[in-house]
């Protein structure tokens, strides 16, 4: 607790819900990096990391919340990803059959023209070989056939027959110009960056024509380069000197029809990719919409407005869920309708059996008055029937008052009359009223806190009739012992703590005893004549002024009530003056020896500090634990609701209890305070129509 | 109630149209287009086929005769300066070499023979001698005129062995550069750069004078041009011809290489010797680089010229430069005219296939014509008889008489009278008289006056046809030399002052355009430089043809065959078809791009006006 709130200080309360997702999230996953390796511990590097992460994640937040929670957007996105997927496969595949289907049709066409071309550069180097062979032959001088410009020729000629179709390169044979013949090219062509290294090696070494893709590059003007096919062969020219001789087939016209189905399938597949899309949304649109409307129209209805129903149009799966849907609350209302009525009925039985049963009554008491009053007069044993009669209808007549007491709260009749007041004279008040049994008991009633007065807006007569009740069973259950009434002021809260010493209560037995009827044990007898209603009087009685009334005990440590009011009506309470557990329990004052003098206990604030009960619940759910320090005067275990209006449930209390043993409270917990005041009633009605059957 | 039902009609019926419209529009994307907006054609850009040869530095270790062929082929190259030809050389001899001095066109390119007088028995010896050889086939001087010439090439190539790097350089040459005659065609070409006639007759504006040069094709082309014109008009050329520049001016140095910029405009920077020009005269020197440039590039449309220091002479753009000067007929011909059957002048409009008589007395029929000429303003008409004695000249204006004859001949027969006759762009009106005891070319002053004997020096033979060129400074004369053979000469009119009142008039510089054909028949101009001829290889067949005025072969097809052309007319503005008269076929024409169409069967001596 005292680290949080070190932690707290620099930081603003808003950013603490983050922080510790924020924190433990990637510790665990970079864990098992710096374990494997590097940085162990990771103490100068993990808060970079926690920054980058934290900075990366930030923006991120909301579309990973938005993808949590839209079902529409998952399905889309899904749908698109998918698609997307199969359309690029799709592509992948027909342009690499298209590409395959062109290229085939180029290469067998560009062969058989290459082909076609090398015969001719063939048959023209023989002729020429045989002319200039004639010419040598007559001639004294043997002059070398003119290659240089028999092979321009040769160029120019084999180009002209395909001008844009292909271009032709001869080219030296070997690494070097041997023979001088440089290297000739058509259309512009530069022969030495268009034909690869490799190929021309490799014709080099071969008799046979070989082919390969390049790139052609065009000198000394702006036409970019363009893939081709190369065919090319060693020819031998007149004079019978290798050359190479090389075809290039621009593939323009191809790359051109592969872009435009490329283009085709890209267009194509954009706009089944975004049918999809759409279609998917569309549909899921369909489903989504009638379901968050039925989770609107659910949440209304279990918010208590029962005649939300769904709009329903059509027939189809969605109307009949629709209809079901409206049916299935029809129901509920009706149901509850009925069981509001029972309970309405059952009250309004219970208030006037109490009525009806007072006239007799009053006739009953003045004739056993009158018995009782001439009790002398009889034999011993009708003398003590007289008694028995006499207290067993003081006990009747109580129990009557207390069953109207209580419907009237039960029909929320009950007007608090609230003015401001002294609570030290009301606590002195019940304090002297209840001398007589205390001094019967051997008791000693303490006062505490009464030295400076306490003034709240109250109603004077609940408030001594929830203290007088808290007195009087202290003093009952106190075995003897001293009982302390502490008074304290703070922070718009007053509260009046009643401390015996007793046999104290067990575990979960510090919400039961407000039950109605309910009865610590069952076999004890009631030498007061209590009538089992007192506490949960008192309870409504609290409730009324808008605050609190709890207990807490411990088996044989004894008990302590608390009342804790606001100090002007209306005003929500957010925290005790007196800590409910007592600093004096058995659990404190052994925590204290083992603590030594770490001194944790005690704290300086005039609001006491939390019970342990709290900061376990602290330590465990930490979101709880938030307005607890941004409040440190709250008690966490009233916050959620209004104590007036709220009835505890047994079953959940109980619950509660056993996990936090020895925090004993009338917790208000939210599905409490969200039910509809007459099912809290009729809830109550209920428990008590059950107790009184067993 | 009625409100709903009428949006419940009203619904379906829009959205009826909508997917009307949707289904029209789908279905005009489904068919091919038969309207729509216009859009310019990108002119897609010639494709360049031509073989281009990389010239290769010389190999390490090689041989003698490897180095001479490398270099032989670095020479039929691109390379700018010919560095790589340069690095087959000894230092001495790249210093010494000119390549632009010449250039030698072999009829098979040079071939390669070993000295065997100079070879050494020795084989390490460190020098080798080859001889090139080769038939002449023309010679292209510094000036870049062409000039064919035949003949044996031989020439001695010594390379010697580089004492220290052990390394085979060629030593001696011979100046300029030899190749074959395909590759001279492949790295040449012939553009004309225009000068003025010095002499055009008073109030007729500038004459632009075609003069052809050979350009390496490659190698910025457009600057050699530039220079080349800067740098006077041809040899030849040059007695009948002015240039308008300033003598000595030239590119500003330091300038590389003269393009166009995106507006079609080529900016010249001249040196000082031009900066103090005249307007007018900046014009002009404006239209000549204009037209010159035009030839070679004729997307270029104007010409700024730059002084010395930066500043702008003149800028001169193409509609500018054809007020500043004329090239080629003075005006667009109207009509074709040709004799008819009965020897009347008739003319035929445009591409029309209806002839109608001349009007005036040449085309009435009194006289009947063998052929006759059109004046350039196609006012006037010369006609002479069928029987080739004499010659007429009448107005072609409805009324008046036939005048007597302007000339007589006194050739015996038909063949040795006078020729067709041909006017010059002054409105001098030329003819020939075959008389073989007098042959003698004559020109008429106005197509009227004493004929003037024109003196043609150098002539051997007597002249057969006439054609005067449309700039009035070049004559086509077809020679019948003694033996018979009839060829074309080209020559250049120069009229020398006057002696007395009579102009003395001389036809000079005479040059055979057409040294390959040994009888040509017919012969018309058709274009600036440019004669199409009808003529007769040695032992071959007649066929038509262009030439050049210097003697070589201009690019492109040549006509389409026709057989028995007797006579052709062509016209400088190439918009004309040429027209021809074959004894078989009559009158036909050959529209540009298409084959030869009869035009009329009964008529001879077509021409255009000139």
């Amino acid at each position: 607790m005292s680290e949080d709130r070190a932690a707290s200080t620099p930081g603003g309360t808003g950013t603490r819900a983050g922080r510790p997702v924020g924190r433990t999230a990637p510790r665990s996953r970079w864990g098992c990096l710096l374990d494997g390796g590097l940085l162990h511990g990771g103490v100068q590097g993990s808060p970079v990391l926690r920054l980058f992460l934290r900075w990366v994640r930030r923006p991120l937040l909301p579309v990973i919340r938005l993808w949590r929670r839209n079902i529409q957007l998952r399905v889309v996105v899904t749908t698109l990803l998918m698609s997307l997927g199969v359309v690029l496969l799709l592509g992948f595949v027909v342009i690499g059959q298209v590409r395959n289907g062109l290229l085939d049709a180029k290469v067998k066409a560009s062969q058989s023209q290459a082909t076609g071309g090398f015969a001719v550069a063939k048959q023209r180097a023989d002729e020429a070989a045989a002319a200039t062979g004639d010419a040598a032959s007559s001639a004294d001088g043997r002059p070398s056939p003119n290659v240089i410009q028999w092979m321009s020729d040769l160029v120019s000629s084999l180009s002209s027959g395909g001008q844009g179709a292909f271009d032709v390169v001869t080219l030296p044979a070997g690494d070097d110009s041997r023979g001088g013949r440089g290297p000739r090219a058509s259309g512009g062509v530069d022969p030495m960056a268009s034909v690869p290294e490799d190929l021309r090696a490799r014709i080099n070494n071969s008799m046979v024509a070989v082919q390969r893709y390049t790139r052609i590059v065009y000198k000394d003007s702006d036409k970019d380069p363009q893939p081709a096919l190369v065919i090319g062969k060693q020819i031998n020219d007149p004079n019978g000197d290798p050359y190479q001789l090389y075809y290039l087939f621009p593939l323009t016209q191809e790359e051109k029809s592969l872009s435009l189905v490329k283009g085709t399938l890209a267009t194509a597949g954009l706009f089944v990719v975004v049918l999809l899309g759409a279609i998917a949304w569309l549909v899921v649109r369909q489903v989504v919409t009638p379901v968050r409307m039925a989770a609107g129209v659910a949440e209304r209805l279990s918010a208590g407005r029962l005649q939300e129903r769904m709009k329903v149009t059509g027939e189809d799966d969605i109307a009949r869920l629709g209809e079901a849907f409206n049916k299935m609350a029809q129901n509920l209302q009706l149901k509850i309708q009925q069981l509001e009525d029972l309970s309405r009925m059952q009250r309004r039985f219970v208030s006037d059996v109490s009525h009806e049963l007072r006239t007799p009554l009053t006739t009953v008491r003045m004739a056993a008055d009158v018995i009782h009053e001439a009790r002398e007069n009889f034999d011993p044993v009708t003398a003590r029937s007289a008694e028995l009669l006499a207290d067993q209808l003081d006990r009747f007549e109580a129990l009557l008052s207390d069953l109207l007491e209580i419907s009237r709260f039960d029909a929320g009749a009950a007007a608090l009359e609230a003015e401001p007041i002294d609570l030290r004279e009301v606590v002195h008040r019940v304090v002297s009223g209840a001398e007589p049994l205390a001094e019967r008991k051997g008791t000693r009633i303490r006062v505490v806190g009464d030295q400076q007065p306490i003034v709240a807006e109250a109603d004077a007569r609940r408030v001594e009739r929830i203290l007088r009740n808290l007195v009087v069973n202290a003093v009952e259950h106190g075995e003897g012992k001293d009982v302390i009434v502490k008074l304290a002021a703070a922070g718009g809260a007053v509260a009046i703590a009643v401390r015996d010493y007793g046999v104290g209560l067990k575990p979960g037995e510090a919400t039961r005893v407000f039950n109605r009827f309910w009865r610590a044990d069952p076999a004890r007898a009631r030498t007061t004549g209590g009538t089992g209603l007192g506490l949960s009087i008192a309870l409504e009685d609290a409730r009324l002024h808008g605050g609190w009334l709890q207990a807490w005990g411990e088996p044989g440590g004894g008990s302590q009530f608390r009342l804790t009011l606001p100090r002007t009506a209306d005003e929500p309470l957010r925290g005790s003056p007196i800590p409910l557990e007592p600093k004096d329990s058995r659990r404190n004052r052994g925590l204290e020896k083992n603590a030594g003098s770490s001194g944790g206990g005690e704290k300086r604030a005039t609001v006491p500090m939390q019970a342990t009960g709290e900061r376990t619940a602290a330590t465990r759910d930490p979101i709880a634990s938030r307005p607890a320090a941004a409040v440190p005067a709250a008690d966490p275990t009233a916050l959620p609701g209004n104590g007036a209006r709220v009835v505890p449930r047994p079953g959940a209390d109980a619950r509660r209890q056993e996990d936090a043993s020895a925090v004993e409270t009338v917790k208000s917990e939210s599905e409490g305070s969200a039910r509809p005041e007459g099912a809290g009633a009729r809830d109550v009605t209920q428990q008590g129509e059950a107790r009184r059957g067993h | 109630m009625g409100t709903d039902r009428e949006g419940g009609l009203r619904r379906p019926v829009r959205a009826a149209v909508y997917a009307v419209c949707g289904a029209v529009l789908l279905a005009g994307c489904a068919t091919m287009p038969d309207s729509g907006g216009m859009r310019d054609v990108e002119s897609t850009s010639r494709r360049d086929t031509e073989v281009r040869v990389f010239a290769m530095p010389p190999r390490e270790g090689a041989p003698p005769a490897e180095i001479l062929q490398g270099f032989l082929e670095a020479l039929t190259s691109d390379d700018p300066q010919y560095a790589t030809a340069r690095q087959y050389l000894t230092e001495p001899a790249a210093r010494r070499w000119r390549p632009e001095s010449s250039t030698t066109v072999l009829a098979d390119g040079p071939g390669i023979q070993v000295d065997r007088t100079t070879r050494n028995v020795d084989t390490d010896a460190d020098d080798y001698t080859f001889i090139l050889t080769g038939s002449k086939v023309a010679r292209v001087d510094e000036q870049q005129a062409y000039t064919p010439v035949t003949g044996r090439y031989s020439q001695p190539v010594r390379l010697t062995r580089d004492r220290k790097s052990k390394q085979w350089r060629i030593d001696v040459l011979p100046q300029g550069v030899v190749m074959g005659q395909s590759d001279f065609q492949r790295n040449y070409m012939s553009v004309n750069k225009y000068y003025f006639a010095s002499d055009t007759g008073a109030g007729v504006p500038e004459t632009a004078v075609a003069d052809p040069v050979y350009v390496r094709r490659r190698v910025d082309a457009m600057t050699q041009m530039v220079r080349s014109l800067l740098a006077g008009p041809t040899n030849w050329l040059a007695p009948a011809v002015r240039s308008s520049f300033p003598a000595g001016t030239a590119l500003r140095d330091g300038v590389a290489e003269l393009t166009p910029d995106d507006q079609n405009k080529l900016t010249v920077p001249l040196n000082g010797r031009a900066s103090k020009v005249g307007r007018e005269k900046c014009w002009e020197m404006a239209t000549q680089l204009l037209f010159t440039l035009q030839d070679l590039t004729p997307t270029v449309d104007t010409v700024a010229l730059q002084r010395a220091d930066g500043s702008t002479l003149c800028t001169l753009g193409e509609d500018r430069a054809v007020t500043v000067a004329r090239r080629g007929p003075v005006k667009r011909p109207e009509y074709l005219y040709f004799i008819d059957d009965e020897g009347r002048l008739v003319r035929l409009p445009g591409t029309g296939t209806t002839a109608e008589p001349v009007p005036g007395a040449l085309g009435e029929g009194v006289q009947r014509f063998g052929s006759a000429a059109v004046s350039w303003d196609e006012h006037t008409a010369a006609g002479v008889g069928s029987d080739g004695k004499s010659l007429f000249v009448g107005s072609l204006v409805t009324g008046g008489a036939l005048e007597p004859p302007v000339l007589r001949s006194n050739g015996v027969t038909e063949t040795d009278r006078l020729t067709a006759p041909s006017w010059d762009a002054r409105g001098d009106l030329w003819v020939a008289d075959r008389d073989p005891a007098r042959p003698r070319l004559l020109m008429l002053e106005q197509g009227g006056g004493e004929p003037i004997d024109v003196r043609v020096p150098g002539l051997k033979g007597r002249v057969d046809a006439v054609r005067v060129a449309a700039d009035g400074v070049r004559i086509a004369l077809v020679v019948q030399a003694e033996d018979g053979h009839k060829s074309l000469l080209i020559g250049r009119i120069e009229r020398d002052g006057s002696v007395g009142d009579r102009p003395e008039v001389s036809v000079m510089g005479l040059r055979s355009a057409t040294p390959e054909l040994e009888d040509v028949t017919a012969m018309s101009w058709a274009g600036d430089s440019r004669l199409v001829v009808a003529g007769r290889e040695q032992g071959g067949v007649q066929a038509m043809r262009y030439v050049q005025v210097d003697g070589s072969t201009p690019e492109g097809p040549p006509p389409a065959a026709l057989t028995g052309v007797q006579s052709i007319a062509a016209s400088e503005d190439d918009r004309l078809p040429l027209v021809a008269y074959s004894s078989e076929d009559g009158i036909v024409r050959l529209p540009s791009g298409a084959q030869w169409q009869k035009v009329i069967k009964e008529g001879r001596a077509p021409v255009y006006p000139g």
